[in-house]
């Protein structure tokens, strides 16, 4: 028998046995998107022609404040401004945000930088949370199966009457309101 | 005095041991006098400790400099006010200051329980008294708050000028409260799991700690978010610093139990999980106090360096061991009904809203520490700033602020598509619209209209609760329309209480999203009489004031605001001097409205030219934040005032058995 025999005729795995294998199927390609959404949203894109506040918020000050350079609070910091001004001359010269921000990680060190860069080890600082976000997204959608699994195995009688007991909107509001004002009223 | 002091921490350390291993050792040998005992060293610690927060106190209004930590953190000309806050301005005083918080709670825990939960109390005075005995370890070995010098100094070094703040008498209190309060649903927790009761007991028992440790360390965050706004001048209120970060994560966890408890209450689930979010928040506030103590992490906000570091990580593994330990042995009673109907039911709802507050609190963990890993592991030295906390969190948030509009309104077990649709469409539409007339009105950024239209959403399903309940209420009972909504508060005070909770939390978050992304600055040098222009404000310059006391000068400068050409008033933003430790600081002035906070903070004044370069912001929104925080503690005084029946189970439980035959 062929191995990609179709699925149709009584052939291969029924319906009711595929539903939960596409079901997973789906679940996994949702999550890898949303996963790869996740990452391209917060990896930092470099534009082409960056502004000055850009370019400052990307770059600690090294006054010891702890702050961007752009948000430094000290009017006159050693800091700030001669980086304030570097910048500006940076961007005149009509360098790229990347190019602007090599240029001060190799004046600097990385520290200047206020956000890890995405190559070597750095780039677990980026992918680590949406790792930990994915492998929960794992966990709980393998909870939920498993709890439906239990449900539907369960007392089909207690499933109906729940079903038939399913709160929608305003019955389940006018029995909740119902129970409460059975209720001493004081 | 300072005797005095360092013998009641001596004598309450050893209490404390005392205590906690007789409580345990009764606990195990079934020994009542020996957890009548411990119960009695709980409140002799408390004691205890009180007189050793007076004696500390005591000594700052007496200046006596003699005392190594009023000569560092006071001075003769420190007002009053300040020098009771120096009480937690230091290293050692503020560990004494958590000690007493712990002191109060466990105090108040013992009152509460001394006719209830009579099997779990000796656990939870154990769990009680060996964090307090850690702690006070730490003053008698490590760091004592009552040293004296080998000489007088003539004056003390006075507190830090950015300290000297009227938020320094209210936001580290709040904040320690917050973090303090935490250890009581630990001890609860542990106290469960030690005797093997884990039925709802616990949980009912610490619901209102719970919330107050979440209401507190909401408080403590927003107003270090307020202090922050209004004393270090660059126009923000968070920076994503580690200190920030270390109170920020206990609130995220603390947060996903409030939720995940509901289940279990509701559904007999979830109960391995709720245990897990309980230890980890508290296991966050002693990570939280290490950071701020150890000095492994640069941050303005941090004490001076110390080696308390290595007592912290120990007492950390030592709590994470017991309790996952416990947790381990009592997972076969922990078995939770685990059933479910749908995915699309409250149920999952509260699973997904938990998935986010944790992988946001990773998020934060992963940041913070990841400077320390990238040194440990490449010897290189790096930053992990706002830009990289901001990208990452601020989809998670969008996220759960729409699973905020979901939850209350999908239900129970089973949603079907139709209850969904008639749940929905008008949220949906209300969220819809509000992005529409968002872009209408020029808020081009995408991220704004996406927060902005997810807000009204989240606060139209909560509305929309409300006056389906109270329209229910006026229909059956013909009620009027704000006594049917009194109570139908009044009869669900924790559901409808969390909905006003939800509406803060919309509050906070749209302030957050407009003064983050709409806001503007600008520095410029503006001459005496002259004006400029920002956002729909002009302001002029006209002048500075010279003022001077014996504990600072200050420079104060006038600016005039005018909107639409009509001046609305003045406001004086300064450069002060404190003279004592001869620190210039910047004190900034806001005019303050619904729509904007117009912010100004003075850079220099060159008196020959009479020119002043001045830093304008204008913050959109931002007092939604603080309005939000209002809004916060009315949903959560209604979530914890008592019902009914609670008030009446608690009266018919002061009556003595056989009064009602003795009238």
């Amino acid at each position: 028998m062929s191995r990609s025999a179709p699925i149709v005729g009584g052939r291969g795995p029924g319906p009711a046995m595929l539903e939960p294998r596409r079901k997973r199927r789906a679940f996994t390609t949702a999550l890898c998107m949303s996963l790869l959404l996740g990452l391209l949203g917060a990896v930092p894109a470099h534009a082409e022609v960056p502004t000055q506040n850009e370019v400052e918020t990307a770059l600690t000050c090294q006054c010891g404040c702890g702050l961007t350079v752009h948000s430094c609070n000290h009017v006159n910091c050693g800091s700030a401004l001669p980086l304030k001004k570097e910048i500006g001359e940076q961007i005149v010269e009509g360098r790229s945000l990347s190019e602007i921000l090599s240029h001060f990680e190799n004046k600097y060190g990385e520290v200047v930088l206020s956000a890890p860069t995405t190559r070597g080890f750095n780039l677990a600082a980026w992918v680590m949370p949406f790792v930990v976000l994915g492998v929960g997204s794992l966990i709980v959608g393998v909870v939920l199966a498993r709890w439906r699994g239990a449900t539907n195995g369960g007392d089909r009688a207690n499933m109906s009457s729940a079903s038939s007991a399913e709160p929608s909107g305003d019955p389940e509001l006018r029995a909740r309101l119902e129970r409460e004002l059975r209720e001493r009223d004081t | 005095m300072s005797e005095i002091g360092r013998l009641a921490v001596v004598l309450g350390f050893i209490v404390a041991i005392w205590g906690a291993a007789a409580s345990l050792l009764g606990a195990l040998r079934r020994d009542k006098s020996l957890v009548t005992s411990g119960t009695h060293a709980a409140y002799a610690f408390s004691a205890l400790t009180g007189i050793a927060v007076l004696a500390l106190l005591q000594l700052l209004l007496a200046r006596d400099f003699n005392v190594e930590y009023v000569a560092s953190y006071s001075s003769s000309t420190l007002p009053l006010w300040y020098t009771i806050a120096a009480l937690w301005g230091g290293m050692k005083g503020s560990l004494l200051w958590w000690t007493f918080i712990l002191a109060v709670c466990n105090t108040v825990v013992q009152v509460q329980n001394r006719r209830k939960n009579r099997d779990q109390m000796p656990y939870v005075t154990a769990t009680l008294l060996v964090t307090g005995a850690f702690f006070l370890s730490l003053l008698v070995f490590i760091t004592d708050p009552f040293e004296r010098l080998p000489f007088t100094p003539t004056e003390g070094s006075d507190l830090n000028p950015l300290l000297q703040n009227y938020w320094m008498t209210i936001h580290p209190p709040s904040l320690y409260i917050g973090f303090v309060s935490t250890t009581v649903p630990f001890a609860f927790a542990i106290a469960a799991l030690a005797t093997g009761k884990l039925g709802d007991a616990w949980i009912r028992t610490t619901r209102r700690w719970a919330l107050f440790s979440w209401f507190f360390l909401s408080l403590g965050n927003l107003f270090g978010a307020a202090w922050a706004y209004v004393v270090l001048g660059w126009g923000g209120y968070w920076a994503w610093d580690p200190v920030e970060n270390a109170a920020f994560m206990p609130w995220l966890t603390s947060s996903a139990y409030l939720h995940s408890v509901m289940i279990q209450e509701k559904k007999d689930m979830l109960k391995v999980w709720n245990m897990v979010l309980v230890i980890l928040t508290f296991a966050l506030t002693i990570f939280g106090t290490f950071l701020t103590r150890s000095g492994v992490i640069s941050s303005v906000h941090s004490f001076t360096q110390s080696g308390l570091g290595p007592f912290f990580l120990v007492f950390l593994g030592f709590v994470l061991v017991i309790s996952l330990a416990l947790l381990f042995w009592r997972l076969p009673l922990l078995k939770s009904k685990n059933e479910l109907e749908s995915v699309f039911s409250r149920e999952a709802t509260f699973l997904l809203n938990n998935l986010l507050f944790v992988a946001i609190a990773f998020t934060v963990f992963w940041g913070t520490v990841f400077p320390v890993l990238s040194e440990w592991v490449r010897g290189v030295k790096i930053t992990v700033g706002p830009p990289f906390f901001n990208q990452v969190n601020a989809p998670l948030g969008l996220a759960l602020m729409c699973l905020m509009g979901i939850g209350p309104i999908i239900a129970w077990r089973r949603a079907s598509w139709s209850s969904l649709k008639r749940a929905f469409a008008l949220p949906v539409f209300i969220g819809v619209a509000t992005g529409v007339v968002a872009l209408g009105f020029g808020a081009g950024n995408f991220y704004a209209i996406v927060a902005f239209s997810i807000a009204a959403f989240a606060l139209a399903t909560v509305f929309t609760e409300f006056w389906k309940g109270m329209r229910v209420r006026q229909t059956m009972m013909g009620e009027a329309p704000w006594v049917a909504l009194s109570r139908l508060i009044g009869k669900n005070r924790r559901r409808y209480g969390g909905y006003i909770v939800h509406v803060a939390m919309v509050m906070i978050f749209v302030g957050i999203v407009a003064s983050s992304i709409f806001k503007i600055e600008i520095q410029t040098g503006i001459e005496v009489g002259q004006s400029v222009e920002i956002g729909g404000y002009t302001v002029r310059f006209d002048g500075v004031e010279d003022e001077s006391s014996e504990h600072v000068e200050i420079r104060k400068a006038k600016l005039a605001v005018f909107e639409d050409g009509e001046q609305l008033g003045f406001v004086h933003p300064e450069k002060r001097f404190y003279k004592k430790p001869q620190q210039p600081t910047t004190e900034v002035a806001i005019w303050s409205t619904i729509g904007a906070d117009l912010y100004t903070v003075l850079g220099t004044y060159d008196t020959a030219s009479k020119v002043g370069v001045f830093q304008l912001f204008l913050n959109p929104m931002i007092s939604w934040m603080w309005i939000g925080g209002f809004v916060m503690f009315l949903g959560t005084v209604v979530c914890m005032w008592p019902s009914y029946t609670e008030r009446t189970a608690a009266a018919a439980a002061r009556i003595p058995a056989g009064s009602s035959t003795a009238s």
